[in-house]
């Protein structure tokens, strides 16, 4: 009866296959540097139920724009890892599948801080579930700052504090003396590491003033003063000063070009986030130099704000990423159960650890190895007065518009011009009554 | 039913109708998919069609808009020029004057030189366009092979080319890259042109210059019309070497037509101008396609 009906199914499939493709086993997409949770968890899985889990390890690089075509065109994996400022958008498009109900039984769900599940949630409900959260700093290279007889910590209270320092570096020598991310190549990399941390220190919270949107007026910003003030600085690294080499923004491996100017000590100062602490090195955490090590090579500082009147001391802008279950999974309770067994506490707490991430479980946040870990300690005190993107839906496109610009002014676009094409593609996307401007 | 009724057929299929119907499915099947594709580009370009959010569901039709801001907006009209500088110096002059030159050079040459050049100029051509750029990557960065067996040695100041000559660098990484398929097609050409008549010019008193201009080149000229059309219609759609290599960038300096319709589409996610872009680039290469296709043919 069992043999019949398998052989039927199958036939079944095969007839099926040629209009639709039928997929027996789970499928799992992940970006690479992610694979040190998302692997273990599958063994487990298998383990356990004894399915195959089909996993599609993807570079990071364009992650973004693939799960996003992938989960447009229907061929996305059942279970996805996408950045977390995406499942808003996601789900308003009806890709992803609502988990209130299918976690409402697991009893870790309860350990996800509210504060960030509302990042992952769309209408009310969860879409996606965090694996981490992060802050933004600046880094730098300790053996450099000393051969340029900079003085150590390293505590810029402005923005010409910070070009004054690169530019110190960029004459002894350094060829990328301070990296500000920059371009189309990396994405939401640019926007966050990059133009949000600037943008946010550049003129006061006050009206959102020193945002992308008006979240009052229900408005995208076109122009402001903290626009311009963050376009120039741009100006100022890439084509004034040329604090950096424009290409480093467009390598063929961003991560890889990164992490070997770095140990060549051709990076003086990089804007980038927590993760570093481990990804400068080896982002599945793999071979990474023990604690002193690191801590004798690389410091880091807050962003300071620009120093403009009202414009904040420091800086931060948070995110992370997230795992959500495909709205068409073949299988969704399968799907659900290789999600909770990724982030079941002892896979999820040992790779928090070992990566230096910022937890997003209060059952790991307060565990005695969480709490006894000195650069957490220290990353967490700058979340305390941390912010979120302007996640509101079409988000992504401005966020792509933002690369854009600063594209442009690497090519050598006017700051004026490099506004004014991306208020006017702004107007483009979301109408002229959609769009403020501050004078 | 007669033969010449079917002349447009083979004869050798004409004689079975089964055996035509059954070739004709695949031929129907391509040309019908091609023109599906087609045309749902046609009808995205006049929508505001995005890839997520609420605009992928519920989109509209905008007119002439898109077509409007292809020259409304930078961006079309610069990489337009980079395509055609891109096309021009790697594919017509650099591919199909070096694949000549080489055809001709070693044309009546045996030995292990060719062989050698041979097969580094298929390596160049069966290698993949990642692995290819992350070699042109590796060889032109600032610590890259060039700057270590020839700038360092001569004690001048590393360069960084890819930051400094990107679109130079993309160029002759593409060179390298295609130039087999043209020497391979001109030195079958070549093998075609008879020995009398090459024989013959030379008995009349006409120099190496003359043999080749007014005796080989005519002789070869539909091939080189044809080269011309692939090569042209290849180049001027390429992408993956260009983007791996400088994902277009510094900026948009090596931002070809293929990679700006790519960042429009599924970076910002604009469907319908992404469509636009692609109709522009297909009345393009259609336009270049006939301008060859005119070369093709004999002289009256």
């Amino acid at each position: 009866m069992n043999r019949k009906f398998l052989s039927a199914t199958v036939v079944a499939a095969a007839l099926g296959g040629i209009a639709v493709p039928v997929q027996a086993d789970i499928s799992i997409m992940y970006p690479e540097w992610i694979a040190s949770l998302v692997e273990p968890g599958i063994a487990s899985f298998e383990a356990a139920t004894g399915q195959t889990v089909t996993s599609i390890m993807l570079p990071g690089e364009g992650y973004d724009r693939r799960i996003a075509v992938d989960l447009a065109a229907g061929t996305a994996a059942d279970v996805a890892v996408v950045d977390s400022f995406m499942v808003a958008e996601l789900a308003s498009a009806g890709y992803l599948a609502p988990l209130n109900d299918p976690l409402a039984g697991w009893d870790q769900f309860q350990y996800y801080m509210p504060g960030l599940l509302d990042v992952v949630s769309y209408s009310g409900s969860v879409f996606a579930l965090p694996t981490d959260t992060d802050v933004r700093m600046l880094w730098y290279d300790r053996s450099l700052f000393e051969a340029a007889g900079i003085a150590m910590p390293w505590t810029p209270q402005t923005w010409d504090d910070v070009l004054a320092t690169a530019q110190i570096l960029k004459d002894s020598g350094v060829e990328n003396a301070f990296i500000l991310p920059a371009g189309t190549k990396q994405g939401e990399g640019a926007t966050m590491q990059g133009f949000y941390m600037a943008l946010l220190g550049a003129d006061t919270p006050e009206d959102d003033r020193n945002r992308l949107r008006n979240w009052a007026e229900e408005k995208w910003i076109g122009d402001s003063p903290a626009l311009r003030a963050t376009v120039s600085l741009y100006h100022e690294v890439y084509n004034v000063r040329q604090l950096t080499s424009a290409s480093i923004n467009y390598a063929t491996d961003i991560g890889a070009a990164v992490r070997e100017a770095l140990a060549n000590d051709e990076v003086g100062i990089i804007a980038s986030g927590s993760w570093e602490w481990v990804c400068l090195f080896d982002c599945s955490g793999v071979n990474v130099p023990s604690v002193e090590e690191r801590n004798a090579m690389l410091g880091w500082t807050p962003w300071p704000g620009s120093g403009a009147e009202g414009a904040p001391a420091t800086t931060n802008i948070s995110g992370g990423w997230a795992i959500g279950v495909n709205a068409a999974a073949s299988d969704p309770d399968m799907a659900v159960s290789l999600l909770t067994t990724i982030f079941d506490y002892e896979n999820f707490a040992a790779w928090t650890l070992t990566n230096g991430r910022m937890a997003v479980r209060t059952d790991i946040s307060e565990s005695a190895p969480y709490l006894e870990n000195a650069f957490l300690a220290e990353a967490t005190k700058l979340a305390a007065t941390t912010t979120g993107r302007d996640t509101y839906p079409g988000y992504q496109v401005v966020s792509a518009l933002v690369q854009e610009m600063t594209a442009a002014i690497l090519d050598g676009v006017s700051p004026e011009d490099a506004l004014a094409e991306y208020r006017a593609a702004l107007v483009d996307e979301f109408s002229e009554e959609n769009v403020i401007v501050y004078e | 039913m007669t033969a010449d009724k079917r002349a447009w057929v083979s004869p050798v299929l004409a004689k079975s109708l089964p055996v035509l119907l059954l070739v004709a499915v695949p031929a129907i099947l391509f040309v019908g998919i091609l023109l599906y594709f087609t045309a749902w580009a046609l009808l995205f370009s006049f929508t505001d069609l995005e890839l997520v959010g609420r605009k992928a569901t519920e989109w509209s039709f905008v007119g002439l808009e898109n077509y409007e801001r292809l020259f409304s907006r930078r961006g079309f009209l610069e990489s337009l020029w980079t395509t055609v500088t891109f096309t021009f110096f790697s594919a017509i002059v650099g591919q199909s004057l070096l694949g000549f030159t080489l055809a001709v050079a070693l044309r009546s040459y045996r030995g292990p030189l060719k062989t050698a050049i041979e097969v580094s100029l298929m390596l160049g051509w069966l290698l993949p366009d990642i692995v290819a750029a992350f070699l042109w990557s590796a060889t032109t960065s600032r610590s890259g092979l060039i700057n270590q067996l020839l700038i360092l040695p001569l004690g001048m100041e590393p360069v960084n080319f890819i930051n400094d000559y990107p679109l130079t660098v993309v160029i002759i990484a593409n060179i390298w890259k295609g130039t087999a398929w043209s020497y391979l097609l001109y030195s079958a050409a070549l093998d075609n042109v008879p020995r009398e008549v090459v024989e013959a010019a030379k008995v009349d008193g006409a120099n190496g210059w003359q043999r080749v201009t007014r005796v080989i080149l005519p002789i070869i000229r539909p091939h080189i019309g044809t080269n011309m059309l692939f090569i042209t219609i290849w180049t001027f759609s390429y992408f993956p070497l260009i983007f791996a290599l400088t994902g277009g960038g510094p900026g948009s300096q090596t931002e070809v037509l293929s990679i700006f319709l790519y960042k429009q589409s599924f970076g910002i996610g604009k469907l319908g101008y992404g469509s636009a872009i692609s109709v522009a680039m297909l009345v393009i290469v259609g336009m270049l396609s006939l301008l060859y296709l005119r070369l093709l043919r004999e002289p009256k």
